[in-house]
């Protein structure tokens, strides 16, 4: 019948009802509905249809819903139905094998998982910038004389804009020019911000940081515009909405035109608040076009079809034309880095400050090659294990086939079982996942989260997909075995049918030469680590604070070094321009040989007289600085050994030498070579170098040398007297040992990360090896018993037993070795300083890898030798 | 006592069958229900009770004619039947000897 508009009842409701209810119900309860939903609907149609949707919910019970289960139709629900009750039955009847089974399959799959996560987290870097793949990043090849050739990330100032005008591939350009920490003043106030940065005003149109207030096309129009970070705004003003306050930065009063989101974790640039470029720049209309000193990033937008290597062609005439030096091609090449290359593939660039995180994109496909392991490994397990096991399912072969089951049902009823069992290790997965993340968050510094993986639809049905794939390329083999039985053979009693499996052993062989290799790697990895601990890099990293300077701490820095020097658990002060543990700059500079001046560009350093006592360098050759002679301060060098040698003077003490800016007739002396030490990290070779002392231009960092027994106090001691001296700027220091650490963290986290990934893969080996080492010892039972009879020892049984799999391992071992040193080999080819491959690594691997599996399978084989002979004998 | 066995709600719900008599279906059943028992209950809930007293054999039922109403679904009809009402009768005199049974004093609390 028609209801009057409004009351009708909703049909998708209805359908649904009729869908779920019972047949037999279904006619009088659907008018029943309706009667009452007409009724109602006279007082309000829509509380009818809020309480009509109640009612079926509430009629979805038992009693109600019809049978789903197949017996009346013409399905296989039936079938499939009692395929998951024999699977969940031989499930239980043996429990160990099956925990074997999901358990190294979840330990793979949740290795995979985390591995995922952590190339997900590493791949998201700078993909949130909608121009992404047309923004390219400005660096440099460097080959100066006199020092080793280097990538640079750092340009001149004149590059963006010039270049701008000049390619027409380029659509816009902006500039990056990091100030690091600045003094904020508002009134009264003082506040440090760490990392300001100034830009150019086309910035938030290239990049897309979000800006919360102000529109990105005008935010940093003008010198002295600025944009701040959500927190930097409420630090200052305690509220988000300081479009128009301003803030005095360097004299120069600022004023805030947007406010930014806080930069994610994943951008390779970080920084809190935005200036214009020119603010730093006031009185300097030639900004725009100066070159020379290399200083800051420079980032082009390119349109549609730029084509590099035509633009790479035109770069040496751009660059002699507006540097004006002819042998500028000589010392500077220039390319462009795509941004997305900028975090995973910018190992080679040293002078590379900006680059937030940025991580050694190699390791990202060791990990991904590594997490495929694991999961081959534990496929091989399942394979393996599940065939191993067909003799139990034999006769339930051999019965259905003989009530009519054809091999394709039965193949189906295997496969099922094991896509069950996948999707089962993949629950399992999700929560070991879960349960590990923040232990490995803690570990590798990242705060990885499953939820990534959940709120994106595909990629958990890439995860389900991948999931049902591995359960039905692990159960085919199996399958295929299975299914193929023949009735007759199988049910007249299975044990002489199987002989040694050839398809078996080699694939224990696979997953053992793939742990084998794996713990290879990792002794490898682990040595080398230990190496660039442990190795001397030619000056002390221990207990030494390096303290931050500012404008205050500058002034008065000759009082507050003798203040320093006064405590008793102060052992040294100095002051530097530069940190150890980078490549220092490089600067231009001249030695004078009787052929006349010659120009080379080594590292540079100006440095506090003590430098090197306080570092404890060594001298060669010569003396240090002193303040007895005046011209130490400007005219006196040390060099290291690779610049004496570079020089090749017979004896370079007393030679002259100085800054490219010094006169010819007025340089400075040579005073002392010291060795060889890594102010670089030890992926690099030790450059050439040269230090000096001015006393004038003010350090920017002091190291403070604490006595190692009494650290706390000497902390103590250094805040004390900072306070005394300093009263606008907190204070900000750091430990040099752990800003070493930092160097090597990439290095260190894929160390870990390589380890427990070998350990599970050994780990999940064992399993398997377990599992198969009961099975293939079950079945020779009776000739244990038999030679045990005849007089054979316990300790030959042993032998006998454990003989096979030693092969196996030994067979391993050939193949993994050769494969293992290629890859290892070519991971030290990272470092300059790198330890020799020791064949005796490979040894103790085999050894280690031997020892465990022994270990694994001697739990049955032991029971096996010991077991009393009557017992395996008196049934036959 | 025989096995049967029957619970409150069952009960109520025949009893009130028994009440409406010629008009024993969905709708009635459930509001007389409601009105006497002053709770509310859900179709679901009659629904499964009824089907189940059916199936015991306390009640049969039967089409209604087919009418312009209800979107034409016919109604179901209940009626007890005669072994329902026998075990009605039993719950009963199980009750009454049970009250029988209570000393007077106990219930003067």
């Amino acid at each position: 019948m028609a209801y009057p508009r409004d009351i009708v009842p909703p049909k998708q409701l209805i359908r649904f009802f009729r869908w779920f209810c019972d047949p037999e119900l279904v006619e009088d309860l659907e008018g029943d509905m309706i009667e009452l939903f007409e009724e109602r609907s006279r007082a309000s149609s829509s509380r009818a249809k809020t309480l009509l949707a109640w009612e079926i919910l509430l009629l979805f019970r038992p009693g109600i819903i019809r049978n789903f289960e197949g017996n009346k139709n013409l399905n296989n629900y039936g079938m499939i139905k009692n395929y998951l009750k024999s699977a969940w039955r031989s499930f239980m009847k043996y429990k160990t094998f099956s925990a074997i089974n999901i358990f190294s399959l979840t330990i793979g799959m949740a290795a995979c998982m985390v591995i995922f996560l952590f190339v997900k987290d590493e791949r998201s870097f700078d993909a949130f910038h909608e121009k992404k793949d047309k923004i390219y990043r400005l660096c440099e090849v460097q080959s100066f004389p006199g020092t080793n050739t280097q990538n640079v990330a750092l340009t001149m100032g004149g590059m963006g804009p010039t270049m701008a005008t000049e390619f027409p591939e380029i659509e816009s350009f902006t500039r990056f020019w990091n100030w690091g920490d600045q003094l904020l003043e508002l009134g009264e106030k003082k506040i440090t911000i760490e990392r300001v940065a100034g830009v150019d005003s086309s910035f938030f149109e290239i990049f897309d940081y979000p800006l919360i207030l102000g529109d990105p096309g005008e935010v940093v129009d003008e010198p002295l515009d600025a944009v701040v970070s959500e927190e930097v705004a409420m630090k200052l003003f305690n509220k988000m909405e300081v479009v128009g306050e301003t803030f005095v930065l360097d004299g120069d009063q600022c004023i805030i035109r947007g406010v930014m989101e806080n930069v994610p974790e994943n951008s390779h640039l970080q920084f809190n608040i935005l200036l214009n470029i020119k603010s730093a720049a006031l009185d300097n209309p030639d900004f725009d076009s100066q070159f020379g000193g290399n200083f800051l990033n420079t980032y082009f937008v390119l349109n549609e079809g730029a084509d590099l290597e035509n633009m790479a062609e035109r770069y040496p005439d751009y660059l002699s034309r507006n540097t004006g030096r002819e042998d500028v091609n000589e010392r500077y090449k220039l390319y462009l880095q795509p941004l997305n290359e900028v975090h995973l593939a910018s190992m080679d660039i040293e002078h590379d400050y900006n680059n937030h995180r940025k991580f050694n994109g190699t390791y990202i496909d060791v990990f991904i090659l590594v997490g495929i392991f694991i999961l081959i490994i534990a496929s091989l397990n399942f394979m393996n294990l599940t065939t191993a096991r067909a003799s139990n399912r034999a006769k339930e072969v051999g019965i259905r086939k003989t009530i009519g089951a054809i091999k394709g049902q039965l193949f189906n009823q295997f496969i099922l079982e094991s896509i069950m069992l996948s999707l089962m290790a993949l629950i399992f997965a999700i929560g070991l996942t879960l349960i590990a993340l923040p232990f490995l968050n803690a570990l590798i510094e990242r705060q990885l989260t499953l939820i990534s993986i959940f709120s994106d639809p595909l990629l958990i049905l890439i995860i389900l997909s991948i999931s049902l794939i591995l359960g039905i390329l692990a159960g085919i083999y199996p399958s295929l075995y299975l299914s193929s039985f023949r009735p007759v053979i199988v049910l007249k009693g299975f044990k002489s049918y199987e002989k040694k499996s050839l398809f078996r052993s080699s694939l224990i062989i696979i997953q053992f030469s793939l742990a084998l290799g794996m713990i290879i790697a990792t002794l490898v990895v682990i040595q080398q680590l230990t190496f660039m601990k442990n190795k001397d890099i030619g000056f002390t990293t221990d207990h030494i604070l390096l303290l931050d300077m500012n404008q205050q701490t500058r002034e008065k820095y000759d009082e507050l070094k003798q203040a320093l020097l006064n405590e008793s658990n102060i052992l040294g002060v100095t002051g530097s321009g530069q940190r150890l543990g980078n490549n220092l700059h490089q600067w231009g500079y001249k030695v004078m040989y009787d052929t006349g001046v010659v120009s080379v560009t080594p590292s540079n350093v100006f440095v506090d007289h003590d430098y090197l006592d306080v570092y404890g360098i060594k001298l060669i050759k010569g003396r240090t600085f002193s303040k007895e002679f005046a011209t130490d301060d400007g005219l006196a060098f040390i060099i290291n050994e690779s610049f004496a040698k570079e020089l090749g003077f017979e004896d370079p003490i007393g030679q002259k030498a100085g800054h490219s800016w010094y006169p010819n007739d007025s340089l400075g002396t040579i005073i002392g070579v010291t060795e060889d030490f890594n102010f670089n990290s030890l992926h690099y070779k030790v450059n050439t170098l040269s230090m000096v002392v001015h006393t004038d231009w003010g350090y920017s960092e002091m190291s403070i040398k604490l006595n190692g027994e009494n650290i706390e106090q000497g902390v103590k001691d250094v805040e004390r007297i900072y306070d005394q001296f300093v009263t606008d700027y907190p204070i900000d220091y750091k430990f040099l040992d752990s800003h070493f650490e930092e160097l090597y963290k990439s290095d260190v986290q894929m160390g870990s990360v390589i380890s427990i990934i070998a350990a599970l893969s050994i780990f999940i080996g064992c399993m398997g090896l377990f599992g198969l080492a009961s099975i293939s010892i079950q079945r020779r039972i009776k000739e244990v018993g038999i030679r045990k009879v005849m007089g054979a020892s316990a300790k030959e049984l042993v032998a006998l037993l454990s003989k096979n799999f030693t092969v196996m391992i030994l067979i391993s071992f050939v193949i993994a070795t050769p494969i293992t040193y290629l890859f290892i080999s070519d991971w030290l080819e990272n470092f300059a300083f790198r330890i020799q491959i020791d064949p005796l690594i490979f040894l103790a691997g085999g050894m280690i890898a031997l020892f465990i599996a022994l270990i694994t399978i001697s739990f049955h084989v032991i029971k096996a030798a010991n077991a009393n002979p009557v017992k395996s004998l008196k049934y036959e | 006592m025989s096995k049967v066995s029957i619970g409150e709600f069952e009960e109520i719900v025949m009893l009130t069958v028994a009440v409406l008599y010629k008009d024993a279906y969905g709708v009635a059943i459930k509001k007389d229900l409601e009105k006497r028992s002053k709770r509310n209950v859900s179709l679901g809930a009659m629904r499964t009770a009824l089907k189940r007293l059916e199936k015991k054999g306390f009640l049969t039922s039967e089409f209604g004619e087919v009418t312009a109403v209800r979107g034409g679904k016919r109604k179901r009809y209940f009626k007890v039947t005669p072994y329902g009402k026998k075990v009605l009768e039993q719950v009963m005199e199980t009750r009454k000897r049970l009250w029988d049974a209570i000393p007077e004093l106990a219930l003067d609390i």
